[in-house]
């Protein structure tokens, strides 16, 4: 229907309108995109990003200077080899598993798996340490995102939640001593959640209740809180031990049981199947409850849901406080696995949770290799930067995990850009019927992600 | 189509410009030269060049190595503000670079840019089979704490760490008695604001006797220096007013602008001179000195030298010799007489610290100002002044 508005309604005399038209088309194809359609697009767009990626740093490789070239094409020396930066940034996060004698373009058919890998390595493992912190940020700011709540402030909520975790723990260690302070986690992971959700709850009802627009109030208690989370670590809980500003240690039976990776690596399996069964647990909540149902209409037309009977008030509030839960938890599960104490400024994995969101289109399923791309490329910055036989400026892969990050997120960002100019965007925001139709016909089914 | 006109003309354009570029390895002798000039002023640690234009263009870093003989390899971890940072970083680099260059070692850098990244950082040299890293070099305190850890995980690494103490005996620990540099600086910053002085764009306000110190984050490392500058400027006379700013702030080394903000304020008030230990926040002391037109002093590197922009209100720096430290440490792996678990201190005696006038507006400061801070200098290193490192004990 929409496509037919584009191509045979446009007169082709008139460039601009053929452009628009053109523009409009390509937006409604997005957002009737079905789910493999999208993750066919997003693939492609990771290959085009590497393409492209491969041609800034050969540029580079042209204008910088070097005493022997890294590789040769067309007869051209180039300072820097964009297959091996590609190589290190993907499989070098991985863990090297690709066998280099394994080339089946020329012929080599060795064993494809580098003798000795095993996906217990160290480096996917802080690929994973990463990835699990970045699913509960990117969580957290989908599931508001599903209630048309644009939360900026999962950075701050983590922040408090972090904090907060730590300091009950360590308040609590002279009553759980011996074997009891097994129960110091799970007490420190729900304070983690309070605190949070608290935290997002504030500028939740600021929105519901006084109308202030939740993206400045966000950003704003994002510095309040790393401020305070500043303030009381140096002066109130300083570890008097340290030249880091940082609370005391927590002690060593209060973190997440390594299993499967050895004891030097920060990740734990169990904190990742801790962090899937959430994301489960969050599906669950916003497909098969009615509280997610309030929750996903608010998001597509808050009017006609309020029309509906849903007191749209207390659905941003509990939205909000649900998402600085995760959030919370987010700062939790970064602070037992990293380090076992909090030590102020947080990494911005609140922001990133927002990209990691826009990556799976805010399904919190999609959350996850989302994620995982994150961590990755997080990971393979490290192993570029650690290999001696790789020389490009850290700056330049900054470049390249930027230009991935752009491209993949890109469609996704147009799909619900779309949503809101196109046919096929309005079709799903007109009326409070037609509302109760579009969360019906995906509910649960297959190939039916197409709500914001 | 005019679309495709204009993407056709964009690829030949784009191919012309890839062509024209005069860069690639080995072809224009001319800029490799220039390269290799620009590594050596890098390397001689002399501060002649502003170095971090030549350090930062980042096409030379990662094997250094000029390779004769010495098979030794060094893991560099730089502190989170990265090259180009005009003060620690680089002056780190300087060390590393005149080590490949005289003792001939390879080395591989590093630049985190979280305190998380540290131990992943340190681990995946410690891990390393191919090169075996015969030493991994840590810079900053901030890397403790990661170290720590990684230091027991892998007990037959050898680590050194700049400005902190690892308890382990596999690790070298350098530290620097900043509160030595920083006393000499406060006796000529007190000596200065109690006369009549005017040079380059800034001069002395006869009429108050004032001066200030602008620190990064609160804590024992810079606490030091407020405290060796705070007694140094009291020596002199103690009705002088030292003025005291911490920036804090989540970036505390990297915020020019609260750096301005804080000098202004301090300078507003009557102080003459300021002296910084706040890294990048210090280009806003800077700044703030030279549209009052009083004067600031620098930290680390000789700063009049590495932001010559402010060369004419810098009247000196307090240099660190971070290079010193990762010099030394790679020359004892080099010669086998590497010693974990000992603490180096390297202070005005060993050059670690020493006071460098400033470049341009260094040679109007009085002589007997500049011979009253030697014989202090000298003083200090007989035992004859005990200078304090806790701001609260000044």
């Amino acid at each position: 229907m929409s496509s037919e508005a584009g191509s045979d309604g446009s007169k082709p005399d008139r460039s601009g309108t053929e452009w628009g038209d053109r523009a409009r088309a390509g937006l409604a194809r997005l957002v009737e995109a079905s789910a493999f359609e999208r993750a066919l697009i997003s693939l492609a767009a990771l290959v085009l990003s590497i393409a492209i990626g491969a041609l800034v740093i050969l540029a580079a490789g042209r204008t910088a200077t070097c005493e022997t070239a890294a590789t040769t094409y067309f007869g051209y020396g180039f300072c820097y080899d964009p297959f091996r930066v590609y190589d290190r940034l993907f499989l070098g996060a991985l863990g090297n598993p690709i066998n280099p004698l394994f080339d089946p373009l020329h012929g080599n058919f060795a064993a494809p798996f580098t003798e000795g890998w095993t996906p217990f390595n160290d480096r996917l493992a802080y690929t994973l340490t990463e990835t699990t912190v970045l699913v509960l940020t990117g969580l957290s700011v989908a599931v508001a995102f599903k209630a048309g709540i644009f939360n900026i402030g999962t950075q701050g909520q983590m922040v408090i939640g972090g904090l907060a975790s730590t300091l009950v723990m360590l308040a609590l260690v002279p009553v759980f001593t011996g074997l009891a302070t097994v129960a110091l986690l799970p007490i420190g992971i729900v304070v983690g959640a309070v605190f949070g959700g608290l935290y997002g709850a504030i500028p939740g009802a600021l929105k519901a209740y006084a109308d202030a627009n939740e993206v400045i109030t966000t950003i704003m208690l994002n510095f309040v809180a790393s401020s305070v989370a500043l303030y009381l670590v140096r002066e109130q809980f300083k570890d008097p031990d340290s030249f880091s500003t940082k609370t005391n240690d927590l002690p060593a039976g209060v973190e997440f049981p390594q299993l499967l990776y050895a004891q030097n690596t920060a990740f734990s399996v169990v904190a990742l199947l801790f962090v899937l069964a959430l994301v489960a647990a969050t599906y669950y909540l916003l497909r098969h409850t009615s509280f997610g149902y309030d929750l996903r209409t608010s998001g597509l037309q808050a009017a006609a849901a309020e029309y509906g009977g849903v007191n749209s008030a207390r659905t941003i509030v509990a939205s909000m406080t649900i998402s600085g839960a995760l959030a919370g938890i987010g700062g939790t599960v970064y602070v037992l696995m990293y380090y076992g104490y909090f030590q102020p400024p947080v990494p911005s994995y609140g922001f990133d949770g927002i990209t990691v969101a826009i990556l799976a289109g805010n399904n919190p399923v999609g959350v996850v290799p989302a994620a995982f791309l994150f961590g990755v490329l997080k990971s393979g910055a490290i192993s570029i930067q650690t290999d001696p036989n790789v020389t490009i400026p850290i700056q330049l892969v900054g470049v390249l995990r930027g230009l991935i990050i752009l491209f993949v997120a890109m469609p996704e960002f147009f799909r619900l850009v779309g949503k809101r100019f196109t046919d096929a965007g309005r079709r799903s925001r007109e009326g409070g019927s037609r509302v109760a139709d579009a969360v019906r016909s995906d509910g649960g089914v297959a190939g039916g992600e197409t709500d914001e | 189509m005019d679309r495709r006109k204009f993407l056709k003309g964009v690829g030949v354009a784009g191919v012309v410009s890839l062509a024209g570029c005069t860069g690639g390895p080995d072809e224009s002798t001319e800029t490799d030269g220039e390269n290799q000039s620009d590594q050596q002023q890098g390397g001689t640690g002399t501060d002649t060049t502003s170095g971090n234009e030549s350090e930062s263009t980042g096409t030379d870093s990662t094997d250094g190595g000029s390779g004769d003989g010495s098979d030794v390899n060094v893991g560099m971890v730089y502190a989170t503000g990265g090259l180009g940072d005009g003060s620690f970083n680089d002056q780190a680099q300087t060390g590393l670079n005149r080590a490949a260059q005289d003792l001939g070692v390879s080395f591989n850098e590093s630049e985190p840019s979280q305190v998380s990244e540290f131990a992943r950082f340190q681990q995946s040299f410690a891990q390393s089979q191919d090169p075996d890293y015969d030493l991994v070099s840590c810079i900053g305190f901030l890397q403790a704490e990661a170290l720590t850890e990684t230091a027991g995980q892998y007990p037959d690494q050898d680590f050194m760490i700049v400005d902190a103490t690892v308890d382990a005996d596999n690790v070298a620990n350098y530290l620097f008695a900043e509160h030595q540099g920083s006393y000499l600086v406060g006796q000529m910053a007190g000596l200065l604001t109690t006369q009549e002085f005017a040079a380059g764009a800034g001069e002395t306000n006869p009429e108050e006797t004032t001066v200030g110190f602008v620190g990064g984050a609160e804590g024992s490392l810079i606490g030091k220096f407020e405290a060796g500058f705070t007694a140094g400027v009291k020596a002199v006379d103690s009705n002088i007013q030292v003025l005291s700013n911490y920036v804090g702030g989540s970036s505390p080394f990297n915020d020019p602008t609260a750096g301005k903000a804080a000098a202004n304020s301090m300078y507003n008030n009557g102080a003459d001179i300021v002296y910084h230990a706040a890294g990048n926040t210090g280009t806003g002391v800077f700044n703030a000195a030279k549209e009052q037109g009083r004067f600031a002093i620098g930290v680390d590197r000789d700063q009049s030298v590495t932001k010559p922009n402010s060369a004419d209100v810098i009247l000196a720096s307090m240099v660190k010799r971070v290079d010193t430290a990762v010099y030394n440490s790679i020359e004892a792996v080099v010669n086998g007489n590497f010693e974990g678990g000992a603490n180096t201190t390297l202070g005005l005696e060993q050059e670690g610290v020493k006071v460098v006038y400033g470049d341009q507006i260094g040679g109007d400061i009085p002589e007997e100002v500049k011979t009253q801070v030697s014989d202090a200098r000298q003083q200090i290193i007989d035992g004859g002044i005990e200078v304090p490192t806790d701001p609260s004990n000044v």
